[in-house]
């Protein structure tokens, strides 16, 4: 696969209600990413972006942000997953050789729409939806228990994830503030209100506002563009079963199948040691455990034994990770743009140390039924 | 920007659905009619489905309409289960005085398991592999509904 | 950077106003076995990836790739969702080029699915939303909720077509009648495509006229269905083609450069556009898909077109946007029969998207049937040999555009 760079991104802050609207968000994050990579509207061939019609209450919606967007008479198209994904199908324009310059950008208000109740329209609506049963959150809590009675796992270490990424997101000055959490303890985390039992409140990713935009470059105008381009390696994307039901919640299949995907052509042989840092999209604490697992950084169900703060054997997520806020579409996007920074040594308060290849992934649908993950390597 | 929050107006959108199940789920709920359980089986892998299904998702085979249904017990094993304390509808989410015990219930003789209520029975009597039989409706309508939920057997 | 890409195979379900004996997944799972069906020497376990996307408001399901995995064959395999309201189709289709284009390593053959069951929902709500959450700035202005629901019959899909529709008769003189001959061809054309859903063998101007009008020019003779439905394409390398079918179609260019301005804005900032027949974005897709495939002269390259116009005054103004006929003259090429079955370029010989409207599918339907025409495989074959097709789409408020350009013969610049 031929190496495609990145070359600038911006992210907003992330508000648990921001106080200003849609299209000046998504002009915040692209115009931003354009200034801060020094180009000109007039540069960009083709933007992707990733918005959800029932998160934004509209139908196409991104019709009304073409031009906000930087879209305007550039070749554009949606995907409506995950901010990550995104990211793959610029990617694929890019390699394709019909484009030089993607702009993706990424996310949604939270604030604006009821999101558990948003959720429940992903659902069958011929079976589960109209007892609704199956939601978000009993969701997570069928993941969480499955998790722990398969390997013996429990609810400390995993709220010691939570309690990880909330410390990391207090130093991440982007990250949402109600989940910047410097003196949290694991007993905190565990007297937190309760989701769907065993899951606890402060275990949860929480839905936010917010917006992120990156642009990609072919090698030869990343080179020009940047002199700290961040290059994409491989990728890898899967998508499981359906049905809970049908599904082995204790480990995450189609991250399993997504990562051999990815590692395979960036000719990654042994991930714990080739890669630096790690920011995955975690839509609970439990989830870190299963996609770290799945990434076959550890064996199964030890995951809980492999350091991940920032100054740990494997740091993950030090941006926060979702826990560190949840803007909906946005979060897959935001951790590859944190995972760029970490490369490029630009993650001011919580930059891990010598980074020159990272991962990053997203996610969408109940329990990470679609995985996608990329490898990024910085270097010229 | 203001700090001012003026509404102008508040109402609703109402937008209705209504969904065809298709001829496989039909048959599933033309059994709950009658109180009883019916799934198919897959002729390559020979899973059995409950609800029914068109393809099976391993194989890639179709299930002709025709053939392969199974008659089904209402009993079944526990497989995983949560206790949620948020109720959850196409309108809001909001916190339950009662929690309830949500259970992933195999049916006895399927390979796939579905999700229903676990009835008169605390969180601490819920063990994963106990025993469970479902709770019809007094009158079903033949929708998914009409499993009250299930209860130890 | 990259490869050429071509399409193998084309399927479709039947299409309908009602298609009650399937659920939403079964009726997706109908256009892919018609789909491999042609294409018998390989099985869905061959497929290395996916592309879905249709127009969620539709039918009350969010993101539904992921409740219809299983029965897309798509358990455990990548799988991209693309959505972009009425082009979704033609976006898709694009998706499915772009996943082959992109070289990725183990991704060369890929089904790109549209689809929707227009039927389980209320299409107008589900078009009315596009504009719901900016039209509610209206309420400050002491618009009630009620008032504004009026306005949704001038605006909407039916009113941006009216607006297109004087728009472009101001300009081009043609009259109504000239609009039902359009009409009367497509649904003819749809009464000899074994998937279409109006089928009207015997429809004639006079008929279509005698119909009420929902919003001047447009009778209700003349408006597109609501179609329950799905269309599934099948890309893939150019070596792997050849092995499936006699004759591949190279994807030679693709676009999808969108105009869309803010009606009316969170601020009402109000950019709207004057003329919405001028379709500046149309325009640009064409040239962008144009230069790629190395097409010059339209009119004389193109040898069959498959546009997007759900009312017969778009067909009219797409086939000159496009530059396949000079302005002004696409009602003459009506008359005198140029678009014709047997005609010099037939246009939407399928009966387009006057006769099949399922949303989510109908942009894709467009380049699956362009395709289809260069095999020799689509339903209402013309007698001509085609060599080079275009299939596009039309949705958004007012211009978003997709444009696919293909040939039996690579003409891309792979560099």
């Amino acid at each position: 696969m031929q190496k495609v760079g990145i070359v600038g991104y911006y992210q907003v802050k992330l508000y648990s209600d921001a106080n200003y609207g849609r299209y000046e968000m998504i002009f915040e994050a692209v115009r931003g990413a354009l200034d801060k990579a020094g180009l000109k509207k007039k540069d960009i061939t083709t933007v992707i972006s990733c918005t959800n019609d029932y998160y934004d209450g509209r139908t196409i919606s991104n019709a009304f942000a073409v031009e906000s967007g930087g879209a305007y008479l550039a070749d554009e198209s949606k995907v409506e997953m995950d901010g990550a994904h995104a990211l793959l199908y610029g990617m694929m324009r890019i390699l394709s050789g019909n484009h030089k310059l993607a702009v993706i950008w990424a996310g949604s208000m939270a604030s604006c729409f009821p999101y558990h109740s948003t959720r429940l329209f992903e659902t069958d609506p011929t079976w589960e939806r109209p007892t609704a049963y199956v939601n978000d959150i009993s969701a997570l809590g069928f993941q969480m228990r499955a998790y722990m009675e398969k390997y013996g796992v429990n609810a400390e270490e995993i709220a010691e994830i939570a309690v990880k990424n909330r410390k990391n997101a207090s130093k991440n000055p982007l990250a949402l503030k109600e989940a910047q959490n410097p003196n949290l303890t694991v007993e905190d985390v565990l007297n937190s209100e309760i989701y769907a039992d065993p899951v606890r409140e402060l275990m949860v990713a929480q839905p936010c506002d917010g917006i992120a935009a990156l642009l990609l470059a072919p090698e030869k105008q990343a080179l020009k563009i940047t002199d700290k381009p961040v290059w994409i390696t491989g990728v890898g994307y899967n998508q499981e079963a359906y049905y809970l039901g049908d599904r082995n919640l204790a480990e995450s299949k189609s991250m399993e199948l997504a990562s051999k995907m990815a590692y395979k052509t960036a000719e990654i042989k042994d991930p714990l040691k080739e890669i630096d840092v790690a920011e995955i999209f975690e839509s609970a604490a439990h989830e870190e455990l299963i996609l770290k697992e799945a990434l076959g950084l550890t064996d199964k169900g030890k995951g809980p034994s492999l350091n991940s703060e920032i100054n740990g054997e494997f740091p993950i997520n030090p941006s926060g990770g979702a826990i560190g806020g949840n803007p909906p579409c946005g979060t897959g996007l935001i951790r590859i743009i944190e995972a760029t920074k970490q490369i490029r040594g630009e993650a001011n308060g919580y930059q891990v140390k010598d980074v020159n290849k990272a991962i990053a992934s997203g996610q969408i649908g109940m329990c990470a039924q679609n995985n996608i993950i990329y490898i990024l390597e910085g270097g010229n | 920007m203001t700090e001012k929050i003026v509404v102008a107006n508040k109402g609703l959108i109402k937008a209705d659905f209504a969904f065809w199940v298709g001829r496989y789920m039909d048959k599933l709920f033309d059994a709950f009619e009658n109180k009883k359980i019916v799934g198919n089986k897959c002729p390559k892998c020979g899973d059995v489905f409950v609800p029914p299904r068109k393809i099976c998702g391993k194989c890639n085979v179709t299930i002709p309409f025709d053939q392969n249904w199974v008659n089904l017990p209402n009993t079944g094993i526990l497989k995983n289960y949560t206790i949620t304390y948020y109720k959850i509808n196409d309108r809001t989410s909001r916190k339950v005085k009662k929690p309830q015990i949500i259970g992933m219930v195999q049916i006895d003789g399927s390979n796939t398991s579905i999700i229903y209520r676990l009835l008169d029975m605390e969180p601490e009597e819920v063990k994963v592999g106990m025993k469970l039989k479902i709770i019809w409706e007094e009158k079903p309508k033949g929708d998914p509904s009409d499993i009250k939920g299930f209860v130890k057997f | 950077m990259g490869r050429q890409v071509c399409i193998a195979s084309a399927g479709f379900s039947e299409h309908a106003s009602k298609r009650s004996d399937v659920s939403m997944p079964e009726l997706v799972s109908e256009a892919i076995e018609d789909c491999l069906k042609k294409v018998p020497s390989m099985s869905i376990n061959d497929i290395d990836a996916f592309v879905n996307g249709n127009m969620p408001a539709f039918e009350g399901v969010n993101i539904p790739e992921l409740w219809m995995t299983d029965w897309m064959g798509a358990r455990n395999k990548p799988l991209m969702r693309i959505t972009t309201g009425g082009t979704t189709g033609g976006s898709v289709a694009i998706g499915g080029y772009y996943t082959v284009a992109a070289e990725l390593p183990g991704i060369d053959t890929i089904l790109a699915i549209g689809f929707e069951q227009q039927s389980q929902g209320d299409t107008s709500t589900g078009l009315a939303s596009v504009a719901y959450g900016e039209i509610s700035v209206l309420n400050s202005l002491g618009i009630t909720y009620d008032q504004l629901t009026q306005l949704l019959s001038a605006g909407a899909a039916i009113g941006v077509a009216s607006y297109q529709a004087t728009n472009y008769m101001r300009r081009s003189k043609i009259t109504e009648e000239d609009l039902a001959r359009v009409v009367v061809q497509n649904r003819h054309n749809a009464a000899k495509t074994w998937w279409a859903h109006l089928k009207m063998p015997d429809l004639t101007i006079a008929d279509v006229l005698e119909t009420p009008y929902i919003s001047y020019p447009l009778r209700y003779g003349m408006v597109c269905p609501a179609s329950d439905g799905a269309c599934a394409m099948l890309f893939t390398t150019e070596q792997k083609a050849k092995d499936l079918c006699d004759i591949p179609v190279y994807v030679n260019g693709v676009g999808s450069v969108a105009n869309e301005t803010g009606v009316l804005g969170y601020n009402g900032s109000g950019a709207g556009q004057l003329d919405t027949s001028e379709q500046l974005g149309a325009m640009k897709s064409a040239e962008l898909a144009f230069g790629q495939a190395g097409i010059s002269f339209p009119r004389k390259e193109i040898d069959y077109a498959e546009v997007y116009s759900p009312f017969p005054n778009q067909e009219l103004m797409w086939i000159e946007r496009l530059g396949l006929f000079e302005e002004n003259t696409a009602s003459e090429m009506y008359e005198t029969g140029v678009t014709a079955l047997n005609g010099e370029l037939p246009i939407n010989c399928s009966g387009g998207v006057n006769s099949t409207n399922a949303i989510g599918a109908s942009a894709m339907e467009r380049p699956a049937v362009a395709a289809l025409q260069i095999m020799g495989k689509a339903s209402n074959q013309v007698p001509k040999t085609v060599h080079t097709a275009i299939g596009h789409g039309w949705g958004g408020v007012i211009n978003l555009i997709t444009m696919m350009v293909m040939s039996d013969k690579p003409t891309r610049k792979i560099n």
